[in-house]
């Protein structure tokens, strides 16, 4: 990243016109993108912007980057290709849940395990969009759509637990319409080192319009989520007095000053911490029981992919005595024709 | 009675599987044939028939889905459209090489790549040589109207169970989408397991006393089991060549030239025909109804009539090599086809014909 350069967001957008329909939660995540990009500072030739297939994997054509518009289900294992290839690129994945969750299911855990320092943005608005409404496997169990006329009887994935479960090292979320903490966790997951993921809660307009209103609408979004920042209090609510704090095994949401709950109850956020289980309880938290989870929920410094093979040459190379070329053209299984 | 009706060729498909008493549709969202399993959900088949009816969670889980359905002796299918189909390949090489019946329906759109959803004819190469790995073939059939969309659909099955071999219905966007009257047959009941056990004993049903243990598998790592297996099964596509080529004649009696075309392109053919006899060109037309087994025979006769054909074609000139094939040089063959989306006209064939063929 260059530290010299004066950017604007706008220096990210291709001059096509945006074709997202009108009142699409992927212009706001489009937008975030763009602005967490000229806060990074890294410039447009050094971005490559990868995409599946669906309404999100749109996204190149409007980014002032490297784009690729590649197959359905594939752009994890096209962006693998991409950033191994040529390390020094910023890689962007954007995809769906159908597109990394259904067809792509096995390239995103595959990305995540190997740990490639990509940017996953999930757009996750739990229909397909493109083809028109069909159910998704982040749909809820029941959900009526074109191919489940009288409901799904399948449980849906939560990419959270998945990613967490793929061995995620950074795992965020987001709402579309929440510009700032979406910039935000987007830049938090470009300097984290190896694959960050980023779950955004996206509005589909036409096809599963307000799927994720019960918490995101203005009036209740404060009591029904709650933003996760490292080192802090896990408090919640418009008056800021409600907490999260473990009740046995399992996390409890409590009003402070009632039940003899205190702020010192009051569980504060380890997003570093490696051990997986209290990131997986706070990925899951679903309302109504519990307010769902945003911001950076686990973000770990681990060896990404290209660290790994970097530390592996020097050690091979440390315990080699092969130091020239004649050398090695002389290692191994030699002999002399005669 | 057979029942009429107005609908789409992609809700055609999905009738008359219900109705032919189909076991299984497995099956993944694509533009332009997302309508086949849109309108098996809304049928509810399960509460019916108890045909089952699954959205998998890609193209590949669907071809294996099939694959193990037809390994029980179901009759099951899936459908897609050209990209979808192109993932469903190493499928269909496994359950010709399992000899296992099933049906897909491709409802092809313009490639390569994601290219786009508007119709093309551009996978015939991978419809009628294999698709996949090895020396195998799919029955193709090549609707050119709803009501074949529907009546295909038994007859597929039909013959995936004659043969024991997967059968493709090759369609494309405009058949898929467009809407037409068509004439669906009554419902027909479901085999039962004992019908299966007695007409399929290579399908899984569980293993009795005294059976034979019956293990579904393409593999034979012994060569020359192997190249026995590859025998006997050129010998079935040989009967296959031999008993199932099926076509359409339309005004050949006196043709001096003729088009060779199937699907949406045979449709926009008739009106070339008239069209082009207006002007006094006396031109028919072979329609393969069969892709693979190709007319070959047919086309053999006419090249000792006509003066020369034109293969009209969605696609840059594929099925035009297996008419060269079949006259063998005995009359000029051309090709003529819009392609990647874009429909030619009936007079921008009739034109062609005129300046490929006629002209020289």
């Amino acid at each position: 990243m260059s530290e010299h350069c004066e950017l604007k967001y706008t220096d990210f957008k291709s001059d096509l016109s945006v074709r997202w329909c009108p009142g699409c939660g992927d212009h706001a995540i489009l937008n975030a993108v763009q602005k967490a990009m000229a806060n990074l500072k890294v410039l447009p030739h050094e971005v490559a912007v990868i995409s599946g297939i669906g309404c999100s994997s749109r996204f190149p054509y409007y980014m002032n980057t490297y784009g690729f518009h590649t197959i359905h289900g594939r752009a994890a294992a096209v962006a693998s290709g991409v950033k191994v290839a040529n390390p020094n690129l910023h890689v962007w994945q954007i995809t769906g849940d159908g597109d990394a969750l259904a067809i792509g299911g096995n390239h995103f855990i595959h990305l995540i395990r190997r740990n490639i320092d990509i940017n996953v943005i999930l757009f996750n608005n739990q229909i397909y969009g493109l083809t028109k409404g069909q159910y998704s496997p982040t749909s809820k169990r029941g959900f009526i759509s074109k191919t489940s006329p009288f409901g799904t009887v399948e449980d849906p994935f939560r990419p959270g637990e998945l990613a967490l479960g793929a061995r995620s090292q950074f795992f965020a979320r987001t709402v579309d319409k929440e510009l700032k903490l979406s910039i935000e966790v987007m830049q938090e997951a470009a300097k984290h080192k190896g694959t960050s993921i980023v779950e955004v809660l996206q509005n589909c307009v036409i096809y599963n319009d307000k799927t994720h209103e019960a918490i995101t609408d203005k009036k209740h979004k404060a009591d029904r989520t709650i933003v996760l920042h490292h080192g802090e209090k896990m408090v919640f609510g418009a008056n800021k007095d409600k907490g999260l704090v473990l009740d046995g095994m399992d996390i409890k949401a409590v009003t402070i000053g009632e039940d003899g709950y205190t702020l010192e109850d009051i569980l504060v956020h380890d997003a570093e911490s490696y051990h997986v289980s209290m990131h997986r309880k706070l990925a899951n938290m679903d309302y109504p029981e519990l307010p769902v989870a945003l911001g950076v929920i686990r973000s770990v410094e681990g060896l990404s992919y290209d660290q790994s093979v970097e530390l592996q040459l020097k050690e091979v190379q440390a315990q080699t005595n092969i130091s020239s070329f004649e050398e090695l053209v002389n290692a191994g299984d030699v002999w002399e024709v005669k | 009675m057979r029942e009429l009706k107005l609908m789409k060729g992609n809700e055609a498909i999905a009738h008359a599987a219900i109705r032919c008493g189909a076991d299984g549709y497995f099956g993944y969202p694509i533009t332009p044939q997302s309508e086949v399993m849109e309108t098996l959900m809304a049928e509810r088949p399960w509460e019916s028939t108890g045909m089952v009816v699954l959205q998998a969670e890609s193209e590949i889980a669907s071809i294996n889905m099939v694959y193990g359905g037809a390994g029980c002796g179901k009759r099951v299918l899936t459908s897609s459209s050209s990209p979808g189909v192109s993932l469903m390949q190493e499928g269909l090489t496994y359950l010709a090489g399992s000899e296992l019946p099933c049906v897909i329906v491709n409802v092809v759109r313009g490639g390569p790549g994601l290219g786009t959803i508007q119709p093309a004819q551009s996978d015939y190469f991978q419809s009628v040589k294999g698709g996949g790995h090895g020396d195998y073939k799919l029955i193709t059939l090549a609707p050119a109207s709803v009501q074949e969309m529907a009546d295909f659909v038994e007859l597929s099955f039909d013959l995936a169970f004659k043969y024991r071999n997967p059968v493709m219905i090759l369609s494309d966007g405009a058949i898929g989408q467009m809407m037409e009257k068509v004439e669906l047959d009554e419902f027909k009941p479901r085999w039962t397991d004992e019908y299966i056990e007695q007409n399929h004993k290579w399908a899984t049903m569980g293993k009795k006393k005294g059976d034979e243990r019956s293990v579904i598998t393409s593999v034979q790592l012994d060569a020359s089991v192997q190249e026995d297996f590859n025998h006997k099964l050129q010998a079935k596509y040989r009967e296959v060549e031999e008993n199932e080529v099926r076509f359409e004649k339309i005004m050949c009696d006196d043709a001096d030239y003729i088009f060779v075309a199937y699907g949406s392109s045979a449709r926009i053919c008739q009106k070339s025909i008239e069209i082009a006899r207006a002007k006094g060109i006396k031109v028919g037309m072979l329609r393969p109804i069969t892709l693979y087994p190709f007319p070959v025979k047919e086309l053999q006769e006419l090249a000792k009539q006509v003066k020369g054909m034109l293969s009209v074609e969605l696609s840059a000139g594929q099925m035009v090599e297996d008419v060269r094939l079949a006259v063998n040089g005995k009359v000029p063959v051309e090709h003529y086809g819009r392609f990647g989306g874009i429909m030619h006209s009936p007079g921008e064939v009739v034109e062609a014909l005129e300046q490929k063929i006629i002209g020289e």
